[in-house]
């Protein structure tokens, strides 16, 4: 910089003086100060070249290094065109070698086609001499092996062979092969048949596992299926034969046909058991059902014969129509003994037991067999084979068949159960002392019997309609059996209960003695009636609770049956519905109960209960020292009314259960607390006779607290409040007690009804209860 | 029962001649397909469909029975607890028409008294096979105080309309009856009418 500026000056050849300038300077002043300025100027130049001249060196040393970069340079730039010339080649290099690569490859994939080729062709001869040797020395399994493997050869590459030079030979081979193998094909298939028909199992089992080495999947399920079912068929005829040959004799004779049907599922069971490890080793897994099927229409074809001739022996269609005959009280046909059916109900249930443990036998073995087969199956494969073992295990001969027997079994079992209430009710009696009647458990246990055997058959819609069946025979008719006997009511109140009521029963028995006046019979037939009306209460009470019973053990019967196998989820909502319909029966018990309890309070408590409160009107309270004094040594009124309640409800106590007896209590409590209301606010008080009036409900409370568990000082809290108004001083005093001042007491009555109670006080004045605030 | 997320529970009960569709309509409405190559019901079928009807849920238990003669028995013990039945038959099947009396008796003897009974014409879609002319079957069915309705299970035609019309009359007869019983008082036997023990004579 400081060169530039020195240039600029020297190029500029100025100073701030001008020559003109100092050419026209003439006063001695003026050019002593131009000199002056001038030296001044001078210094600053030297300083500025002599920085100028101390740079020198640097700068030629620069120089000197730039000299000799040149010859280096020149240097780098041939490298660069050989570096660059390289790289080029390189690559060319590259991609030469990587097409070779890629030929290679090629090359190589050819020359293993062209080895499998190779290997195929000899294969495909080895298999041809090996088949042909093989079929010579009935080495049929060599021989299917062989076939095996031209099966799994690529037909492409056979097409391809015999396009070759050897074309023809290659045809003549496969000549040979195509018909080797459907030599073989018919070979095994006749000698399996000869080995069926010889009954070869070790043979037959031999040829078996060939069929999938031919490719004859289905066909060799098909005819092994039908070597087993042959067996089945006549190991089956051989146990019906013997069954029908010793009918009566042997101790199961009564389930001879159930056991026969049970011997057909079991050996088909057997045969499952025994063969499934063949078919699945032999022809993979998820074959399974091809053979059940098989097996199934056997099974079905020998249990229908069972079923045939079990309802031929067994008159089973008979009986059925003489059940049917009678529900319909068409009595022309012989009346049938509910007691007789039970051998045939039990077979019956027994068979469709049977028949179901055994479905779901086949259900288990082919839904874990599909599990393994169908493992890598794409969802649309699965769901047809669940489908089609759906209609294999629902829609077989046999559920039909089963389902069709247990239809008419319904029917009995219902008429069964009918018969055998009505009979228990028309029986019905009750022992002294017992608070229910015979039919009560007679009833339950019926319904526990029939549902129990229809449960017992293992059948979901059997006892889906037994349960509703019992349901429906529980709250129609049992019912209207209980309600007609509570329609008949408890007697009304004839004079001598008062009497009874009033004087002691040792009074009444000597009276009536005495006079002989009363028809003893009569009083026997209403205490008849009246325990009649008593026991039917507490039946309905049972049966409310015992229906309860009865759903929950059955709830827990049906969870014991589902634990044990794959009870599916709709078969378990069923149950639990049709349970839920029992259990809402309950219900309907109780409701009967309250309007029973409410027709015998209304009817019989309280028309009796009703004079003895009244009889506290003729009772004064408006009374004196003397009086109230008197009544202290003779009591007016409570006592009496004590006694009497504990006779009249002693029968109640004596003949209803504890739990109906309570609710009986309450609502005489209930009753008792308003009619004293009633007849207290009817009343007139002294100051004495409000204080007696105060014990005396205090007598009533105690007692009736000691005749009930919960406490009744609630139902009498108005009567309470009551009392404390007639036992006032004053009638301000109620002002202590009365709003602000009532504390823990919540007042039951209203302020009108606190003046009401007042104004009973013959010695309070109107104008003071007027004159309150409250 | 009353934990349970439902507003309403209902309990339907298709009957019917076998053959005329009851299945294919239940799986319409309740799985929404028409099932090929459907076998006949053998007993009963149980399906639940929850649907929601003015915010409302209803539960719907629908029972399939079978037509076939002989499980008459087992499918008969339903019908007393149900709430509604669905009459089915088949349009183009004369015979399936002419047993609706029959099933008309077996509800008389089996069914309760409030039942609501729905009759239905099935397999409107083939039309051209039609044996019962609408007319004739509307006028059957006013005869005998039941609603009418024509469906095809395979085309999905009336069968949602079919099940929600019959929820809705079903949960206005549940508000009414719920009415009648709210009368009475809730103390147990006091000051309530005896309906039970009143009800018919005394003896
Ligand atoms: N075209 C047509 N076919 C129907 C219709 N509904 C049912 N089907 C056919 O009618 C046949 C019987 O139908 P299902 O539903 O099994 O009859 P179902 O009343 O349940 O018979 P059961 O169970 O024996 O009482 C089947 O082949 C169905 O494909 C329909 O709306 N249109
Ligand atoms: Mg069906």
């Amino acid at each position: 910089m400081a060169v530039s500026r020195s240039a600029c000056m020297r190029g500029g050849g100025s100073s701030a003086l001008s020559m003109e300038k100092l050419c026209s300077l003439t006063e001695l002043q003026q050019l002593e100060a131009a000199y002056s300025q001038l030296c001044a100027e001078e210094k600053v130049v030297d300083v500025e070249l002599e920085e100028l001249f101390s740079q020198q060196n640097a700068v030629e040393n620069k120089m000197l290094s730039l000299q000799r970069m040149g010859p280096n340079l020149q240097l780098i730039e041939g490298d660069a065109e050989q570096l660059s010339g390289m790289i080029a080649f390189t690559c060319n290099l590259a991609e030469n070698v990587s097409s070779k690569v890629r030929q290679l490859d090629l090359a190589k994939s050819r020359l293993y086609q062209a080895i499998q080729r190779a290997d195929d062709i000899l294969d495909l001869k080895f298999c041809m001499d090996g088949v042909q040797t093989s079929l010579k020395n009935e080495e049929y399994e060599q021989a299917a092996a062989h076939i095996h493997r031209y099966l799994s050869l690529d037909k492409s590459v056979i097409e391809l062979s015999r396009q070759g030079k050897e074309g023809s030979m290659i045809d003549a081979s496969l000549h040979h092969l195509q018909e080797s193998e459907q030599r073989l094909k018919v070979l095994v298939s006749d000698k399996f048949d000869a080995a069926t028909k010889a009954g070869d199992l070790p043979q037959v089992e031999r040829f078996f596992k060939i069929f999938p080495l031919l490719g004859l999947h289905e066909e060799g399920i098909r005819k092994f299926s039908g070597y087993l079912c042959a067996q089945v068929a006549k190991k089956a005829e051989e146990n019906l034969q013997l069954a029908l040959g010793s009918e009566g004799k042997e101790r199961r004779a009564a389930l001879i046909f159930a056991d026969t049907l049970t011997l057909l599922f079991e050996g088909i069971a057997r045969i499952v058991e025994t063969h499934q490890p063949i078919v699945e080793t032999y022809y993979g897994p998820g074959k399974l059902h091809m053979l059940i099927k098989h097996l199934q229409a056997e099974c079905d074809r020998q249990a229908e014969k069972v079923v045939d001739r079990f309802i031929q022996q067994r008159d089973y269609h008979r009986k059925f129509q003489q059940v049917q005959g009678s529900m319909m009280r068409s009595s022309s046909t012989e009346k049938i003994e509910p007691r007789d059916l039970d051998p045939i109900l039990a077979e019956v249930t027994l068979m469709s037991a049977r028949t179901e443990l055994y479905l779901r036998f086949i259900k288990r073995r082919v839904l874990s067999d599909f599990e393994v087969g169908d493992s890598m199956a794409a969802e649309d494969v699965k769901q047809e084979h669940q489908q089609s073992l759906d209609k294999l295990l629902n829609h077989c001969l046999l559920r039909c068949t089963m389902q069709e027997l247990i239809g008419y079994y319904i029917t009995m079992e219902e008429f069964y159960m009918r018969e055998s209430v009505n009979k228990a009710v028309v029986m019905d009696a009750c022992e002294h002392g017992q608070l229910i009647s015979s039919m009560v458990d007679d009833v339950f246990y019926i319904v526990k019997k029939c549902v129990g055997r229809a449960l017992s058959s293992s059948s979901i819609d059997c006892l889906c309609a037994m349960i509703n069946l019992s349901t429906t025979m529980l709250e129609s008719d049992f019912r209207e059996v209980l309600c007609n006997k509570l329609r008949m009511g408890f007697p009304a109140t004839t004079f001598q209960d008062i009497q009874r009521g009033v004087t002691s029963a040792v009074n009444l028995m000597q009276s009536s003695l005495q006079q002989g006046k009363f028809d003893t019979k009569g009083i026997e037939t209403n205490d008849e009636a009246k325990t009649s009306f008593l026991v039917s209460l507490n039946n309905v009470e049972v049966c409310s609770e015992n229906i309860m019973t009865l759903k929950k053990n059955l709830e827990n019967d049906c969870n014991k049956l589902f634990s044990q196998d794959l009870g599916s989820e709709s078969a378990k909502a069923k149950i639990e519905s049709c349970l839920a319909d029992m259990a809402s029966v309950s219900n309907k018990f109780r409701d009967l109960l309250q309007e029973g309890l409410g027709e015998l309070n209304s009817a019989a408590v309280k028309p009796q209960i009703k004079p003895w409160i009244n009889l506290f009107l003729s009772v004064s309270h408006n009374i004196e020292e003397e009086e109230f004094n008197d009544y202290e040594a003779n009591d007016p009124w409570v006592q009496q009314f004590i006694v009497n309640l504990e006779q009249f409800m002693a029968e109640f106590k004596a003949g209803l259960s504890p739990v109906i007896y309570e609710t009986l209590t309450s609502l005489l409590t209930s009753f008792i607390a308003l009619g004293l209301e009633k007849v207290v606010l009817k009343s007139t008080f002294s100051r004495l006779g409000g204080l007696q009036f105060d014990k005396e409900l205090r007598s009533l409370i105690a007692y009736l607290t000691t005749v009930t568990t919960w406490t009744i000082r609630d139902k009498f809290a108005r009567l309470s409040q009551m009392a404390t108004i007639l036992n006032l001083e004053r009638v301000t005093e109620i002002l202590d007690y009365w709003g602000a001042n009532s504390g823990p007491l919540t007042w039951r009555l209203t302020p009108a009804e606190v003046r009401q109670v007042l104004a009973l006080r013959v010695d309070f004045r109107s104008e003071d209860i007027k004159r309150l605030r409250l | 029962m009353s934990m349970e997320d439902y507003d309403f529970l209902f309990k339907i009960v298709l009957i019917g001649n076998a053959g005329v569709g009851k299945t294919c309509l239940v799986r319409r409405f309740t799985q929404g397909l028409f099932p090929p190559g459907q076998g006949a019901t053998i007993g009963v079928d149980f399906m639940i469909k929850t649907v929601e009807i003015k915010g409302e849920k209803i539960k719907l238990q629908i029972w399939d029975t079978a037509g076939q003669e002989r499980f008459r028995s087992i499918t008969q013990s339903y019908y007393r607890s149900a709430n509604a039945l669905i009459l089915t038959y088949d349009i183009t099947c004369e015979e399936s028409f002419r047993c609706l009396p029959e099933w008309l008796r077996e509800i008389e003897q089996y069914a309760n008294n409030e039942v609501i009974t729905v009759l239905v014409g099935n397999k409107i879609d083939l039309a051209e096979r039609r044996e019962v002319s609408q007319q004739r079957a509307e006028e059957f069915a006013e005869s005998q105080n039941m609603y009418y309705l024509e469906t095809s299970a395979k085309e999905s035609d009336n069968v949602e309309k079919l099940f929600l019309d019959l929820a809705c009359r079903l949960i206005s007869e549940a508000r009414q009856n719920a009415l009648v019983n709210n009368v009475d008082s809730s103390l147990p036997g006091e000051g309530k009418t005896i309906s039970y023990l009143n009800c018919c004579n005394f003896n």
